[in-house]
């Protein structure tokens, strides 16, 4: 009577529990089915043209959210997505070209930056000068496409801002 | 088998005979006494008590808020079934099923400004209905038994919460400038947070970037989870209301005019459960209230709740006939519109994060955290918590502006001010940059595109 008993909750709890854990087990697989494996997100290493073909000064690349710099023969590239929230950031000319050291080499700054969203400011270098952005602009790393020679931007590799390439 | 039927049977019944030795009603009863507990569990049956109190029916206690959200709620529901078949929750066709919505369907810009007006209007009065149970003190327990009024409220601060995500995501789905970049702020808050938030942040929109997933994970959310959240919590809500014995009012009317009688009191027998179970509850006369006191709930409460819901739907009917809805630019991920605003519930949150950065020597602490997430959830706790913290007597339950409770009110409008306040600035006076204008400064004009 007693092992009757035992057995017939041995087997009560053994039918909730592998209920319980089946249950458990289909719930992560189908939350683990809404984690993506693969990513059709744009690529990040982007082809942005010919060299000669930017202007001197700054030209704003919309598709990759980038500022490209160009001062003669050297270049570098600033992202327009704002620190704080991402936002897309907006170039503001200067009045007056200035200049200021970065990085320990001196830089002439002739636009500064504005992000629409929340008022956040930086100056030409990507410095985050007022507003809530916690950190400055990221710069990207530019190299020159051996096949075709096109300016090539890497989005996923920050670089710091003493960065310059320097096309022959 | 035998021995096992005694110890279940045991189990079952309750040491007093309470009125519900069930958790669930039988669908199939096999005893008139199952048949007796199914009418006695049915929610739909109890709703509404048979008797209310005329100090609970009045409209300047409540100002029947509760049922303007549930009213607003039924039209939620009731005008997203028409926009289900509709709207197309696809990047390349959601703005313009949206358009067609607005500009070809026959009553479809009626019909979806009946829903945005009715979403907006519900954030508002599921606030405002927040507001009147905190002053009146409607949270605590009065004078009945086994009232659980603090859970009631915890219920109550997190149907607000699943209104202003229905909203927020209900937001996304025109696929519009406003829509794009509330996303792109609103998850990138998200993903401030320390460690975890890129990895919230990318299982919330699908991936790296805005795109096709999140859109769907959104639509998902607005017309399936979330309004199944809303429904239980609604539901879950009600009952609580029926078993903490109506609203808080009720106690005090209870306490202050009908002072306990010394004899026992005169019990009375309701004859479906003395029929269904050989025993017949008594409860005590005096617990029904006396009929200076109470109405019968039908036609009385009935009335009132037909007034309310019936008003409120012919309201937002005639509202939504002369206010459009807008539709901007179709999504845009190279240009953020200039000032991107939130909506305006969440404006005082736009103002916070714009104000949050601090710097603490090299440590930089991004606003989009401290305001956006920390702080918050900051207030959220303590709004969730206060049941619990408010220790001003029983006899506070009920009453607008109780003494007892004068300073947790003044601190309470307080905050509510500063949401008010942030709220109109961001509104009204934040223009290009989110730099502050005054309603006279015009706008200076800057190029809408680089």
């Amino acid at each position: 009577m007693k092992d009757a008993k035992g057995r017939r909750e041995f087997l009560w709890k053994l039918g909730i529990g592998s209920g319980v854990a089946a249950l458990g087990a289909q719930t992560i697989a189908s939350m683990r089915s809404l984690v993506p494996n693969v990513s059709y997100d744009a690529p990040t290493t982007v082809r942005l043209g010919m060299p000669h073909d930017f202007p001197d000064g700054l030209k704003f690349l919309p598709d990759e959210r980038l500022f490209v710099f160009r001062e003669g023969n050297t270049f570098h590239a600033v992202s327009a997505v704002c620190t704080h929230l991402g936002c897309t950031v907006r170039a503001e000319a200067l009045p007056q070209p200035e200049t200021k050291t970065v990085e320990g080499r001196p830089t002439r700054l002739t636009h500064r930056f504005l992000c629409p969203c929340h008022g956040s400011r930086y100056s030409g270098d990507g410095a985050n000068v007022s507003g809530p952005a916690p950190r400055p602009l990221a710069w990207f790393h530019l190299s020159v496409s051996p096949d075709d020679g096109q300016l090539v931007v890497d989005l996923a590799r920050p670089v710091g801002r003493d960065f310059r390439l320097t096309v022959a | 088998m035998i021995a096992d039927q005694k110890t279940r049977s045991s189990k079952a019944a309750p040491a007093a005979p309470g009125v519900h030795p069930r958790r669930l009603w039988s669908v199939r009863p096999r005893s008139d006494r199952e048949a007796g507990d199914a009418v006695v569990s049915n929610f739909l049956l109890h709703w509404f008590p048979a008797k209310s109190y005329r100090a609970s029916l009045a409209w300047s206690y409540s100002f029947w808020l509760g049922t303007v959200s549930a009213a607003l709620l039924l039209l939620l529901v009731v005008s997203g079934l028409p926009l289900l078949f509709l709207y197309v929750p696809s990047v390349e066709r959601a703005y313009a099923s949206v358009k067609d919505i607005e500009f070809v369907v026959t009553f479809g810009s009626w019909i979806r400004a009946v829903h945005r007006i009715s979403a907006h209007l519900m954030v508002a009065a599921v606030f405002l209905h927040l507001v009147r149970v905190f002053l009146t003190g409607a949270y605590k327990n009065g004078v009945g038994r086994n009232q659980k009024r603090q859970w009631n409220w915890v219920l109550g601060v997190a149907l607000l919460l699943a209104t202003l995500f229905l909203s927020f995501t209900g937001y996304l789905l025109p696929w519009d400038q406003l829509a794009y970049w509330a996303v792109t702020v609103g998850t990138n808050i998200a993903s401030s947070v320390p460690v975890i938030g890129p990895t919230i942040r990318e299982l919330l929109i699908g991936g790296r970037a805005i795109e096709q997933p999140t859109l769907i994970r959104f639509y998902v959310l607005h017309v399936l989870f979330l309004p199944m959240i809303v429904g239980f919590l609604f539901a879950y809500h009600m009952w609580r209301v029926r078993k903490d014995g109506g609203l808080a009012r009720a106690d005090r009317a209870v306490a202050s005019s009908e002072p306990r009688p010394a004899e026992p009191s005169p019990t009375k027998t309701y004859t479906l459960l003395g029929v269904a179970r050989g025993t017949a509850p008594q409860i005590r006369a005096s617990s029904l209230g006396s009929p200076a006191a109470t109405v019968n709930s039908i036609p009385d409460l009935t009335r009132r709740a037909a007034i309310v819901v019936l008003g409120t739907i012919a309201a937002v009917g005639i509202l939504a006939v002369f206010v459009r809805s807008p539709l901007e630019e179709p999504a845009n991920p190279i240009i953020t519109p200039n000032p991107a605003k939130a909506p305006w519930y969440f404006l005082w949150l736009q103002e916070i994060v714009t104000d949050t950065t601090v710097h603490i020597g090299p440590v930089t602490i991004n606003g989009a955290f401290l305001g956006g997430v920390l702080l918050p959830v900051i207030l959220l706790a303590l709004l969730t918590a206060w049941p619990w913290l408010d220790r001003s007597p029983a006899g506070a339950a009920g009453a607008w502006f109780a003494v007892s409770r004068r300073r947790q009110n003044v601190v309470f409008l307080l905050f509510v001010l500063a949401v008010l306040v942030l709220t109109v600035i961001g509104t009204f006076l934040r223009g290009p940059y989110w730099h502050f204008y005054w309603p006279w400064q015009p706008w200076p004009e800057l190029p809408s595109r680089i």
